[in-house]
């Protein structure tokens, strides 16, 4: 089952890698998948891991890359905000879906026997959802903070050169604060769990709606959420 | 006259091929070559592309193209990779015995379906004990009844796991007899994947024959006709054979040409140094030299001629300039030559094969010697 999961999901990011990214090859220094549209007019790339200055051409479909000289003077600051600033989302998100799914399940339970057995930890609710709002406001928060630190980063350390690591980074980073900002959104507006029981309304039409909701951002968030730090490790410590 | 160009048909199917190449083979070599799976998407656009069964006659459906096409077309999907480029020609092999010997109602039963959708089939003669030596083969065929009961073990079957039938040389007595036999016939155990040297993305099993029956109507010519027939493939398949071995050359020459051309060393592009530049000549003129020997065994298949000797010479010959191309083209490239993130060690990989499958260079050179030794003098 796992097997079968593992190669599904290789499947479909070598479909996407190959829809959106074009022909990739491995970079010949440091093994950094590099795709071949950002190499410039001349057909020249750097390779943001290791520096290897590369030229690319296309022999009969496969993708030859000559390493023609090291950047070795990179702009490379003491102490580098974007993966210092990354931890903080990455590290309360998963905190803030866990607790949600504590409070579903809560809820779920809240109704049936069990939940009889239960009620001291669901008479904790309120303050678990006061929580999880907390660890979203601080994670999305700080993920603002992340996300200009990587632009940042990408100005000075990377030069400003296309790189497709660079463009998933930014356009997940815009999906994670819109999927965040709508899971705040509808916590803080009292959507999701009830101000009193601190549980959600699973009988009102519009309380599970937007429960559904709720949760299907959390979910598509933290997939969007472990795909950053994923590539972002690869910038950061090679393949 | 002699006419070295290709015709526009020709050159319609090579611009074809190369464009297939590009975009469905090269790009995705690495990957089979690394995972071993079997290339079942791109064997789906190369038949829809009209590249699988060229050989089947029109009257079954098939284009019936000519080997020396044939050639052509192969050269060019094994320049993106020799292991994708035998699974999509590895039908052809198991084909030919019928299309040779076959009877009407055996073609129809076994070649057109392959026409219409996507099938494989294999060619089930090597055995463990039976390899450049085929005459050895052990599997026995015992006559019940109407019926055929085959009981032996084929070894290292090209598309063996995924073959809807097998071509299968098999003793009736001590006659070798050729049969075609489905693969859901009861009995027939497919083994795992064999883990070899290159090539990974081509599949080749062992199969194993427990009491499989075969219907009288599934046996090949006359029972003792199986040598032969067996043989006889091999003159018309060879020709393909040392052309995939030409693609690989032909991706050697390219890769090293391409790296030459831009990598400096001492302050000057590797290529303007002369151990670098008489490699690249000699590659190039080895593939010429290959090429024709393999144009002209083809050439002469067409033409109805017996060809084992030019089939034997060109198999040979193309396999060890492979061999030798590939291995420059890495000694060109230096350490990058070794890594695998380049495409270079995967052809040293695969041109091996070339050297043992379909017969060994040792038995083209017997065979060669064997005709030599029937001619007074040589002209």
């Amino acid at each position: 089952m796992i097997d079968i999961l593992r190669k599904l999901i290789e499947r479909t990011s070598a479909k996407l890698m190959r829809r959106f990214c074009g022909r990739t090859f491995a970079c010949p220094v440091c093994h950094l998948v590099l795709a071949a549209i950002d190499a410039n007019g001349n057909g020249l790339l750097v390779c943001p891991v290791c520096g290897a200055v590369l030229e690319i051409e296309d022999v009969y479909g496969h993708i030859v890359p000559v390493v023609l000289d090291m950047e070795l003077h990179r702009p490379q600051p003491k102490a580098r905000l974007h993966p210092l600033a990354t931890h903080l989302p990455i590290g309360l998100f998963p905190f803030a879906l866990l607790g949600a799914a504590v409070l579903l399940l809560a809820s779920v339970l809240a109704g049936t026997g069990i939940g009889v057995t239960l009620a001291g930890a669901v008479q904790g609710a309120p303050v678990l959802a006061d929580a999880v709002l907390v660890l979203l406001v601080v994670s999305v928060g700080s993920a603002l903070a992340t996300f200009a630190s990587g632009l940042w980063d990408w100005s000075f350390r990377y030069r400003r050169r296309p790189y497709w690591q660079i463009r998933l980074k930014i356009a997940f980073s815009a999906a994670f604060l819109a999927l965040g900002g709508l899971a705040i959104a509808l916590h803080a507006a009292g959507l999701v769990f009830a101000a009193g029981s601190g549980l959600m309304e699973l009988g009102s039409p519009l309380g599970v709606l937007a429960g559904l909701l709720y949760l299907g951002a959390l979910s598509v968030g933290m997939v969007v959420l472990a795909t950053l730090g994923h590539v972002g490790g690869t910038l950061v410590f090679g393949r | 006259m002699m006419d070295f160009s290709p015709s526009p048909e020709q050159q319609e199917r090579i611009e074809k091929a190369r464009a297939f190449t590009r975009e469905w083979i090269s790009p995705n070599a690495a990957r089979y070559d690394r995972s071993g799976e079997f290339p079942l998407d791109i064997c789906r656009e190369a038949f829809k592309q009209g590249l699988m069964n060229p050989h089947i006659p029109r009257e079954y459906g098939g284009l019936a193209e000519p080997v020396l096409d044939h050639c052509m077309v192969m050269e060019e999907l094994c320049t993106g990779c020799s292991g994708i480029g035998t699974v999509i020609d590895a039908n052809g092999l198991s084909q030919f015995p019928v299309i040779l010997a076959g009877t009407d109602a055996q073609k129809r039963r076994f070649l057109a379906p392959m026409t219409e959708e996507l099938m494989f089939s294999a060619y089930a003669v090597t055995e463990p004990e039976a390899g450049s030596d085929v005459s050895r083969v052990k599997t026995s065929a015992v006559k019940v009844g109407t019926d055929y009961v085959l009981n032996g073990v084929k070894w290292w079957i090209t598309s063996g796991s995924v073959a809807s039938w097998y071509f299968v040389l098999a003793r009736v007595g001590e006659e070798p007899t050729g049969f075609i036999v489905p693969a859901d016939s009861p009995g027939i155990v497919r083994g795992p994947k064999e883990h070899n040297l290159g090539q990974h993305a081509s599949n080749t099993v062992r199969v194993t024959f427990e009491d499989v029956k075969v219907p009288e109507a599934y046996r090949l010519g006359a029972e003792g006709d199986g040598f032969n027939i067996a043989m006889s493939t091999f003159n018309h398949t060879r020709p393909g054979v040392a052309a995939g071995a030409n693609g690989i050359t032909k991706a050697a020459l390219n890769i090293g040409l391409s790296y030459a051309k831009r990598r400096r060393t001492f302050d000057k592009k590797l290529i303007s140094y002369q151990g670098i530049s008489f490699k690249l000549a000699e590659m190039m003129t080895r593939l010429d030299a290959a090429r024709a020997l393999t144009y002209k065994s083809a050439w002469l298949c067409d033409r109805g001629v017996d060809n084992a000797r030019e089939a034997a010479q060109a198999k040979w010959f193309a396999a060890d300039v492979a061999m030798h191309a590939a291995i420059e083209c890495a000694q060109i490239l230096g350490g990058y030559g070794y890594t695998n993130e380049m495409p270079a060690e995967k052809l040293i990989r695969d041109a091996k094969i070339y050297q043992i499958y379909e017969g060994a260079t040792e038995i083209q050179k017997m065979i060669i010697v064997a005709k030599l030794l029937r001619m007074k003098e040589v002209f």
